[in-house]
């Protein structure tokens, strides 16, 4: 896990880590069911310029898509 | 954007894919799938561009803080968030706060949510959308146009760029991402029957008001859905339905009056008519609609199950319904106001079209009320037109404000007067105020229906047509509702000219001015020197009982007074309408009572002179009359005795004396009040009423209405002032002023006929005594004793008294001889009805005194200080309950009075 938590730009662990740390908290008051990891990966694409909405339907998607690939299983 | 970034996208974008698809078994399908996914959600990714750049951190927290308080009741967590945003804010790492606070907005999901997800088969993605609109704009008023709009245009850009494909599995329909939101309506309400395609086909007949295969009218207004349809569809429909619904009753409205043509009135004609093009727009309007839905249905194929194709081509039913709402809008409005014009006409129609052109917010409701208002007045305003400038009322269904009166209602309307005979001014035309449209103010509509009524009354009243045509040739314009300050500026005109015209015809062609004038010098005893001769010349024929009395000998007597005073010099136009004439006889009454002099007034002046004033003229005429010939009578009597008193008088000065003195006193007394009360009506009431009239009448802009209530004024004063009009306040008829003159003149005029009496008497003494020294003389030459015994010793006592004897009035009565029995038992009677008649007159006059006192007009209350001048009568006025207690005692005296 560490090892993904660390894609933000090189600005000092300790910051990224806190911001990761506040977005957590905020993704949990609204159900957002992201671990840190995920959050940090679309931190990271947002900050890359990536369309909020479109992410989100991304991740949507994709949730969808391993849920039935996991009742396939 | 940098390939830099795009590399760091697809590697984010794949670092997430791995993470969050599970691991397949079978590699290859594995990578096979996780590439395809890559594709696609770079392609999704790629079609969204345009960074959400704008999205404002704090405007989405905002959002974020609602929602948190919306689903969970408390703040706790809103507090929460909120105490986290800030801390986020400080931090300078990230750059897109608000983008990320989006996407996790995005993905939020609440309790309630997950349970319809769990409920519902058709996934997260509708749900979470349409969750989010009605969020952001419930919450944000202010700000929700700019978000919302964002995501209208992305949308579209997003089926317009990337046709809807599916997603990973080709077979689900669902499967794609981002659509719009009536290709996910589609998508929830599954295949419908009838389909929505057919519903649109069938929309352009519906929308006429006719019947199709799915939806028929099954009664007048009920239009029948088919069944099993979804709810929003249903709904749908119930809007579509509205416009379809109200187009029906509508054009019922309009088929309805125009088969009643003649019956309804004009500006019902007028507002159909109306109507009738607003629907010829709202038809033009549904096939304009059916054009689009028949373009739209022509790349229809047969496949597309959902429309899907005709949704691209924009036309769908909810499309629709945003395409017929202005219409329907307008429909509304017109059923609204065909719903409150039932049983109303003319201007209470126009008024309430006017209330929706005025008091109405809604610009499109204020503009469509005015263009219909713009047609609906036309034919008032053509009746405004007539009215205004040839001053005739061509009103055949009645609905113009001013209504003419029928034959009956004026008879009506006079019988309930009771003696305000007809007058073609007052009664002719009325102003009904129910019907004044509200576009105009009531001054303004009292001002057209002067202009009418003085233009009808110039032409009918004052046979002066030739002027009214000239007129309305030259001044008619056009008037219409477009442009209200001309239309006034027009009104003002036409008032100014007719007013001018028709007060220039009363004053020049008709006198009216004169005709005032010879009223009060005749009826109102203006001209003195015409009075005092007519009065010396009728007096004689006047003291004969009326039955005695022939008109021709009053009308030569009248012409004499004419003729012999300044009268003669008035115009024969005048002159020619003074006439004498006598009242209705009854029986024992004498001339004075009867005489009456009339001036005869004819139309068109007894508009201002009406035959109920003409008959207050006379009133007031006969009450100065009897005031004049009283004092007439007093002044004649007084004349005779004041020469009686040089010659007859003085010789029998020591039997009669005394009373002469007290009669001359009290002659004196009555001469006063007399004269005071004639100053008084002359002086006090009528000038300075005449004078306030000649004002009025002077005055630049008066109308005739203005006159005709000046001259009321005028007459009301003059009779209310002139105490006539005291009976109307004061508590019973025979203690009003007016009654109360009247006993005091009767008194006056039995008290000068029981001084004729007296004076009688001593004439008669006087003739006797002449008699009795004639014979002393004729028996002294004789040779003879003067007095001898046979003679009365009244005689004797009389002879004695005169040379040096003190008179003692009483003594001589008793031993009263046969001869002399007439005056002798005359005199006593006489002298008691003198003393019983002074006490009266004065009694009477304490009595009008005190009343007068405690009148509330200056002028009675002064005419009251003119009377008792030096506070002659001071004892008799006293306080209230004096003078009440005092005329009880006069009225018990007062029926033993024999008068």
């Amino acid at each position: 896990m560490s090892g993904r938590a660390t894609p933000a730009a090189a600005g000092g662990n300790s910051a990224a880590r806190q911001v990761i740390d506040i977005l957590h908290e905020i993704s949990t008051l609204l159900n957002t069911n992201l671990d840190r990891t995920t959050l940090s990966l679309c931190v990271s694409l947002i900050e890359n310029g990536v369309n909020p909405e479109a992410l989100a339907a991304v991740i949507k998607e994709l949730r969808r898509e391993s849920a039935r690939l996991r009742e396939d299983e | 954007m940098s390939t830099h970034r795009n590399e760091r996208i697809d590697e984010g974008l794949s670092k997430l894919i791995e993470y969050i698809l599970p691991e397949l078994e079978d590699e290859d399908e594995d990578e096979a799938l996780k590439e395809n996914a890559l594709e696609l959600a770079q392609g999704m990714i790629d079609s969204h561009v345009a960074p959400g750049c704008s999205d404002d951190p704090a405007h989405i927290a905002n959002i974020i803080r609602n929602k948190l308080i919306r689903d969970n009741r408390t703040s706790d967590r809103a507090l929460r968030f909120a105490n986290l945003y800030s801390r986020l804010l400080t931090l300078p790492l990230i750059k897109q706060k608000g983008a990320i606070l989006h996407l996790l907005h995005e993905l939020s999901d609440s309790d309630a949510e997950r349970e319809t997800i769990s409920r519902a088969s058709n996934g997260v993605q509708s749900t979470a959308i349409d969750s989010r609109a009605p969020s952001r704009a419930d919450i944000n008023p202010d700000t929700s146009r700019r978000p919302s709009k964002v995501t209208v245009e992305s949308n579209d850009e997003f089926d317009a760029v990337a046709p809807p494909k599916p997603f990973l599995a080709a077979d689900r329909g669902d499967g794609k991402n981002e659509m719009t939101k009536a290709a996910l309506l589609a998508n929830i309400n599954q295949p419908t029957e009838p389909s929505e395609v057919a519903l649109l086909k069938d929309l352009p007949f519906t929308l006429q008001g006719v019947s199709s295969k799915n939806l028929t009218f099954t009664n007048e207004n009920t239009l029948k859905l088919p069944p099993n349809l979804p709810i929003p569809l249903i709904s749908l429909l119930h809007t579509l339905a509205e416009p379809a619904l109200l187009y029906r009753s509508l054009s019922a409205f309009v088929e309805e009056s125009d088969s009643a043509e003649g019956k309804s009135g004009l500006v019902n004609q007028s507002l159909s008519a109306a109507i009738g093009n607003e629907l010829k727009a709202y038809l033009s309007l549904v096939a304009g609609l059916e054009g689009e839905i028949r373009r739209a249905s022509s790349v229809l194929n047969d496949d597309d199950e959902h429309g899907l194709a005709m949704r691209k081509a924009g036309v769908t039913l909810r499309r629709c319904v945003i395409w017929t709402r202005e219409a329907t809008m307008g429909l509304r409005l017109m059923s609204a106001i065909v719903e409150a014009s039932k049983e109303k006409k003319g201007g209470q129609l126009i008024s309430i079209i006017h209330a929706f052109s005025t008091s109405h917010g809604d610009p499109f409701v204020f503009n469509f009320a005015k263009r219909l208002l713009t047609s609906v007045t036309r034919p008032f305003y053509d009746l405004l037109r007539r009215w205004v400038y040839d001053g005739e009322l061509t009103d055949p269904y009645l609905e113009f404000f001013v209504i003419e009166q029928s034959e009956e209602a004026i008879a009506e309307a006079n019988n309930d007067r009771r003696g305000y005979a007809s007058s073609v001014w007052q009664d002719k035309y009325k102003l009904d105020s129910d019907m004044i449209p509200t576009i105009m103010t009531p001054e303004f509509a009292n001002k057209v229906f002067l202009i009418g009524k003085s233009l009808n009354f110039i032409r009918y009243g004052c046979d002066d047509s030739e002027w009214v045509e000239k007129y309305s040739k030259t001044a008619s314009k056009e008037l219409s509702h477009d442009d209200y300050a001309s239309l006034e500026q027009n009104i003002d005109e036409a008032y100014k000219t007719t007013m001018e015209r028709l007060m220039h015809l009363m004053n020049k062609k008709f006198n009216l001015f004169e005709h005032l004038c010879a009223l009060k010098k005749f009826l109102l005893l203006g001209q003195g020197d015409f009075i005092a001769l007519l009065m010396e010349s009728l007096s004689s024929n006047l003291d004969r009982p009326a039955n005695t009395l022939y008109r021709h000998n009053l009308t030569a007597q009248l012409e004499h007074a004419i003729r012999g005073s300044n009268a003669q010099y008035e115009s024969q136009e005048v002159l020619r309408r003074l006439d004498a004439r006598m009242l209705e006889l009854s029986h024992g009454e004498i001339g004075w009572d009867v005489f009456t002099l009339e001036y005869k007034i004819d139309a068109p002046v007894d508009v201002v002179v009406t035959p109920y004033s003409s008959r207050e003229y006379l009133k007031v005429f006969n009450f100065l009359w009897r005031i004049k010939r009283v004092e007439f009578a007093l002044g004649s009597a007084w004349k005779k005795y004041m020469t009686g008193a040089r010659g007859v008088l003085g010789s029998v000065a020591d039997k009669v004396g005394n009373d002469w003195k007290v009669a001359r006193c009290c002659i004196a007394e009555m001469i006063h009040f007399v004269a005071q009360l004639q100053y008084y009506i002359l002086f006090q009431v009528i000038e300075p009423s005449w004078e306030k009239l000649i004002a009025s009448i002077n005055k630049p802009n008066s109308t005739l209405d203005d006159l005709i209530d000046a001259h009321k004024l005028y007459l009301t004063s003059i009779t209310r002032k002139g105490l006539l009009g005291g009976a109307a306040r004061s508590r019973q008829p025979e203690t009003s002023f007016l009654a109360q003159l009247h006993e005091i003149l009767k008194t006056m005029l039995s008290y000068k006929d029981a001084m004729d009496g007296l004076y009688s008497c001593s004439v008669a003494e006087f003739t006797r005594r002449q008699a009795a020294s004639a014979l002393i003389q004729a028996r002294t030459a004789a040779g003879k004793w003067g007095v001898t015994e046979a003679d009365s010793p009244y005689e004797l006592a009389g002879q004695l008294k005169k040379h040096g004897g003190r008179p003692t009035l009483g003594d001589s009565d008793s031993d009263s001889d046969d001869s002399d029995d007439e005056t002798d038992e005359q005199l006593p009677v006489i002298r008691a009805r003198l003393k019983k008649l002074t006490a009266d007159f004065q009694a009477r006059t304490g009595v009008l005194l005190g009343d007068l006192a405690s009148q509330s007009d200056m002028d009675m209350r002064f005419l009251g200080v003119m009377f008792s001048f030096n506070d002659f009568y001071i004892i008799k006025r006293g306080k209230g309950k004096t003078v009440v207690e005092r005329r009880s005692a006069q009225t018990g005296k007062g029926d033993e009075t024999p008068s």
